[in-house]
């Protein structure tokens, strides 16, 4: 492929692809840190019983966390 | 265009794709540092290909549900297990990485289950999803204007 061939190919590609609008259309990260910041509920206590349960059931039977692991 | 399923999708994968860096160390430490003979390559086909790629189209699913018909994110979450749970089961046995006898189950020619603790593994895994759901991919689809 000479230079002039791959000046048409070139061309070619442009003339079919149109330019990418890459440019954003508005700052995302003010967003972003709005939602980062905004209060979460807190957790509530019958799911950290269920997370002492499963620390518990792993505590006790330690066999079972390569079991759990390879459903995760 | 607001990628509605597309955003869905990511946001359901995120946190199996993160926990994979946890299944390989500890597959890892429990090959190469416990000597236990676990044949990584054929475990790690399910955590690595198929449970990502199920939260992300289970994820679609509560996205695609109208908010009249759809459980709580974390309701909907614990039902997954009883989908992957038999799945996992199949491909394990498939590829030899679990094999049931008179005793209980052997898994990963390293772990040696009876079937009273067997039976944990289930409700356990149920419980592990409902939280995983309701605090991490809830939180997710919230972040992404999807939930």
């Amino acid at each position: 492929m000479n230079e002039q061939d791959q000046d048409e190919t070139r061309q070619a590609v442009r003339d079919v692809f149109p330019p990418v609008d890459a440019e954003l259309r508005r700052d995302l990260w003010p967003l972003m840190r709005r939602k980062l910041e905004a209060s979460t509920p807190p957790v509530a206590w019958y799911d950290w019983a269920l997370v002492g349960l499963v620390g518990g059931v792993v505590v006790v039977f330690p066999d079972l966390i390569l079991v759990l692991v390879y459903h995760l | 265009m607001n990628y509605r399923y597309l955003r869905a999708y990511m946001a359901g994968i995120v946190v199996p794709t993160a926990f994979l860096l946890v299944v390989l160390v500890v597959f890892c430490l429990a090959r190469f540092v416990f000597r236990a003979p676990v044949p990584i390559e054929r475990v790690i086909v399910f955590p690595m290909a198929l449970i990502p790629n199920l939260f992300g189209a289970w994820n679609m699913l509560y996205v695609a549900l109208s908010p009249r018909h759809r459980l709580s994110i974390g309701a909907h979450g614990a039902l997954l297990p009883f989908a992957l749970l038999p799945l996992g089961f199949t491909l394990g046995v498939l590829l030899g990485l679990v094999r049931i006898d008179q005793g209980g189950l052997e898994g990963f020619q390293a772990v040696r289950l009876s079937y009273v603790h067997a039976v944990f593994v289930f409700p356990v895994l149920v419980v592990v999803y409902y939280l995983v759901w309701k605090y991490i991919v809830g939180f997710l689809n919230d972040f992404l204007g999807i939930g």
